[in-house]
């Protein structure tokens, strides 16, 4: 009498529980730092290995690099006199001409377009590769690919992929760093329009009554330092939170599963509820994906422009 | 007993309804105008664009705190 209880106990045990928030977080978050992609040793103290993030970096800017400069260089290579832009070409012009126009110009003013536009160009163009690339489930079907055909070992370069999220610039270590560069180039911007020691003045106007400057230099240094971070913060929240809607909307799937026993409650709820919600946020992110990257670097410009016009 | 998780509820309630309020006020003001002078009317939509998407950003801003709250007090 015991021994079916017993066995049929084990057999429900067998299968875990769907843990929605640990699954959920898992595919948005890097690959865990005890199991990297790629082992370096740690230099100087700093554990320097390949995490999915790292890599995904690493990818988005190969991926730019050989497009951009074989379409640039093809579109040179033709006759100096009639340069004609042919196929994606336009697209990159059309792009370039955007960012020079519509950005760079307005803020920074016309004698600086010339040395800031490059940057503007970088953050966008960038930004916006990383979160594209984000958005393609290309590592959710080679994890579909591993689970059913495949199957490596634990330990392969694959399967360790497939693990954490692939939108690099979710990780807010990444949008940091793009922030510092943005923190950088306010400051190079004003020293360069001003000189070194004058842009650091030009935080606090003159002409004004001694008390309001107490006031206004610890207010100004905490704006020097605000605004870098709440581009940090806009860009990860951003990228983050549109993935995090999309797999909880899909975990409806697996908990309604889990709640009536059968596979086709949840297929259902899949079909009627699942599915539409997450065609309708896919296109909103689409549609978020270009708009951060355009505000990242138009707040990159306005900040650049506020330093190197800062008399107003 | 959970009145953290309740904080950072109601915390980002409001900050929503704030963020709310204040983009409405940019789109009803940047609709009217447009419809005054349709001609400027992309001097008005660049000129709505930067506030609008800082005033996104407070929001965000919001939300990523609410969350560390949250997460913060998951342990506790």
């Amino acid at each position: 009498m015991l021994q079916p209880t017993e066995i049929q106990h084990a057999a429900e045990a067998a299968p875990e529980k769907f843990n929605a928030a640990e699954t959920i977080i898992g595919h948005v978050a890097n690959s865990g730092h005890d199991h990297p992609l790629i082992h370096l040793p740690p230099v100087m103290g700093i554990d320097l290995s390949v995490t999915k993030h790292v890599f995904m970096l690493w990818l988005v800017a190969a991926i730019l690099f050989v497009a951009v400069t074989w379409l640039v260089r093809r579109y040179v290579r033709q006759d100096a006199d009639r340069l004609v832009p042919s196929g994606a070409m336009n697209a990159l012009e059309a792009m370039v001409e955007f960012i020079r126009d519509s950005i760079a110009t307005p803020n920074v003013g016309r004698k600086w377009t010339r040395t800031w536009t490059p940057l503007l160009l970088t953050f966008f163009l960038f930004i916006l590769g990383a979160n594209v690339i984000g958005l393609i489930p290309i590592f959710d079907v080679l994890a579909l690919l591993q689970h059913t055909v495949l199957h490596l070992p634990d330990e392969s370069f694959l399967v360790r992929l497939i693990h954490g999220g692939t939108t690099a610039t979710g990780n807010y270590n990444v949008t940091a760093a793009l922030a510092t560069i943005t923190f950088l180039s306010i400051i190079v911007a004003g020293s360069r329009a001003h000189g070194f020691v004058q842009h650091w003045l030009n935080l606090a106007p003159g002409g004004l009554a001694w008390p309001l400057y107490i006031i206004l230099i610890p207010i100004e240094i905490m704006g020097m330092f605000v605004r870098p971070f709440a581009l940090t913060m806009r860009l990860a929240a951003n990228m983050t939170g549109g993935h995090l809607a999309l797999l909880a909307i899909l975990s409806f799937v697996f908990i309604f599963t889990e709640l009536f026993g059968h596979a086709i409650a949840g297929v259902s709820v899949g079909l009627v509820l699942s599915l539409p919600l997450a065609v309708g946020i896919s296109a909103l992110e689409i549609i978020v994906v270009l708009v951060q990257a355009y505000v990242f670097t138009l707040l990159t410009a306005v900040f650049i422009g506020m330093a190197i016009h800062a008399h107003h | 007993m959970g009145i953290a998780f309740m904080g950072a509820g109601l915390g980002l309630g409001l900050a929503v309804i704030g963020a709310g309020l204040g983009i409405g006020k940019l789109a009803a003001g940047a609709a009217e105008a447009i419809g005054r002078q349709p001609s400027a009317a992309a001097q008005i939509t660049g000129a709505v664009n930067l506030p609008l998407f800082l005033l996104e950003g407070v929001a965000i801003l919001a939300e990523v705190f609410a969350l560390l709250i949250v997460l913060l007090n998951r342990g506790a």
